[in-house]
């Protein structure tokens, strides 16, 4: 109930939040942009160049999911030391810490916060994807639940590591490191398997194998369909991500647990 | 007897700064008690420890060593803040709910279920004369006004021990006095208030005990009135003084105060006896004979000296 309330209070103050409408904006410039090039596919696309215009209007949407993922991941990471940090520096945290709430129930309200923002965001950007697609004149031969899940659960690894480096540092130094650790990621995550094996274990535990968590290894983007991937490749996937972001989550509420509350 | 609302014993706070390498000792064993059902000040000149002895007692900072106890449980323990209402300083808010809505989510965090929680909104922005501005929001409301409603949330849960960090800042007299006024309603009801104050007279006006801090070490704590009484002068005053007794008297090392009706002598304890029974030799009427009290603001300043601003 508790837990909720936090929760709810934060979903609430995020649709309030300026950078975040700004962010909104941004994104929905970006998907009228991109309506033009796809219309206009559409309109020349003829019997004799259906197959060449499909792949180009595919890999045109490819683009734009990975560029709202990429700036989903940001927003994650930003929210979730954001939604701390305001709390910290404002000394509202003061008057909801003085209420029978504990520590950790603060935290995973934020956090469940952060989760719902993000949820939203999922949605619109698979809509968006879908609206895109629509437009150019393809369709989607997949359920939803992949492009819904597996950028959920990245969110759900980005925020955690946010929120722990957040109880650590200044919300300024902790956005810094989550961006150097997307950059790491992004590098060793394409080489990963050309890593030598005593290199692999190290570099899967420190960083979030994110692409191990990308919904385009489960889609043929060129036809727009599923693999046929076993259920057990998914549940291995998705558990991986959700456990590494409850690894993290765990960190961040211990960390809290014992640091000082006050306005610095 | 009944335990101590609040238990401070020998605790010390030490704040160390990461990139100078030198510390800050906040608090230097301080210990304290305060009893159940009284009115207590906390007393003491800026950066003197009262904040990080309330952000230790509400456990938003932890004490390096010490034994604290609030209302029988460890700092920041739910079930004591279950039964605390806590006015923090420069009171904070979600700028952008009203204030209904504020004490909406803070009555949901309290774990209070109220059988009519409408009816208990509307009663606390009544007392504390928001009942205007119910669908304002905060954002736009007055620095007092932001107090009232910080006071009205600290009363949400029907607490038993009141933690109130400054809580007459910012408001104007006719704010302080309502404040005043709620604090000795709530005394009368058997509530603990434990509060910290620059503004002396009003601490002088309501609270039972005082405890004085200074630079981390406890200064002073007792009962305010016997504290005020504890000068080593007394005031005789009579219906009139010849001017040959007024010398005698002055050679006893008094001073003298004529009025139009009457005369004031003060003079040392040790000299009372002395001087009363000259005056009574010398034909003059002793209308009364009180020890002097000082005001709480002369003693402060006598015990924090310089420290105080």
């Amino acid at each position: 109930m508790k837990v909720r309330t936090i929760a709810l209070s934060t979903f609430g103050s995020f649709l309030r939040n300026k950078v975040i409408i700004l962010f909104c904006s941004l994104f929905a410039c970006l998907v009228l942009l991109m309506m033009t090039p796809l219309l206009a596919f559409k309109a020349v696309t003829t019997a004799s160049n259906a197959q060449q215009m499909q792949g180009v209007v595919l890999n045109e949407i490819v683009a734009v999911m990975s560029l709202m993922s990429g700036f989903g991941s940001l927003l994650a990471a930003w929210a979730a030391a954001d939604s701390v940090a305001s709390e910290m520096k404002s000394g509202t945290i003061l008057a909801v810490m003085a209420r029978p709430l504990r520590r950790w129930q603060f935290l995973a309200g934020k956090y469940l916060g952060v989760l719902m923002l993000m949820a939203v965001y999922v949605v619109i950007m698979v809509g968006a994807t879908l609206l895109l697609a629509w437009l150019g004149g393809q369709r989607f031969h997949t359920s939803l639940w992949t492009l819904l899940v597996y950028p959920m659960v990245r969110y759900a690894i980005w925020a955690a590591i946010s929120m722990f480096l957040v109880t650590l540092l200044h919300p300024m130094f902790a956005m810094g490191i989550v961006v150097a650790l997307a950059s790491l990621v992004s590098i060793f995550g394409s080489t990963f398997t050309k890593m030598p094996v005593w290199l692999r274990l190290p570099v899967h535990l420190a960083l979030p194998l994110t692409s191990v968590l990308s919904e385009q290894r489960f889609l043929t983007i060129t036809r727009a369909s599923l693999k046929p991937f076993p259920w057990t490749s998914h549940a291995t996937a998705v558990a991986y991500g959700l456990d590494y972001a409850l690894v993290w989550f765990l960190l961040a509420i211990f960390v809290f647990q014992y640091r000082s509350l006050s306005r610095d | 007897m009944a335990a101590a609302a609040i238990e401070f014993s020998d605790v010390i706070k030490v704040y160390q700064r990461r990139f100078a390498g030198s510390q800050i000792a906040a608090l230097s064993s301080v210990s304290f008690e305060v009893a159940q059902g009284e009115v207590c000040a906390f007393l003491g000149p800026n950066g003197a420890g009262k904040t990080t002895s309330m952000s230790i007692l509400m456990g938003f900072i932890y004490a390096d060593q010490g034994r604290i106890r609030v209302l029988g449980h460890p700092p920041g323990d739910v079930r004591a803040k279950a039964r605390i209402g806590f006015l923090p300083e420069n009171f904070a808010f979600y700028r952008y709910l009203n204030a209904e809505k504020l004490l909406r989510f803070h009555l949901s965090l309290s774990g209070r279920q109220p059988k009519a929680p409408d009816e208990l909104i509307s009663g606390l922005l009544s007392k504390v004369q928001l009942d205007g501005y119910k669908g304002l929001k905060i954002g736009k409301y007055s620095r007092g006004m932001v107090q009232r409603l910080g006071l009205a949330q600290a009363l949400l849960a029907d607490p038993d021990l009141l933690v109130l960090d400054e809580p007459t800042s910012g408001l104007d007299p006719a704010g302080r006095k309502e404040v005043r006024d709620l604090i000795l309603a709530l005394k009368a009801e058997g509530k603990t208030i434990f509060l910290s104050s620059h503004i002396l007279s009003e601490v002088e006006q309501i609270c039972d005990r005082v405890i004085i801090i200074d630079r981390g070490r406890l200064v002073r704590a007792g009962a305010l009135q016997p504290m005020l009484a504890e000068g080593n002068r007394v005031e005789i005053i009579v219906d009139q003084l010849p001017l040959e007794l007024e010398q005698a008297v002055k050679d006893r090392g008094a001073s003298v105060q004529r009025e139009p009706d009457r005369v004031r002598i003060a003079a040392d304890t040790a000299q009372k006896r002395a001087l009363a029974e000259l005056l009574w030799a010398g034909g003059c009427d002793v209308i009364s004979l009180m020890p002097m009290k000082s005001s709480l603001e002369e003693m402060f300043l006598k015990l924090v000296g310089g420290s105080a601003e």
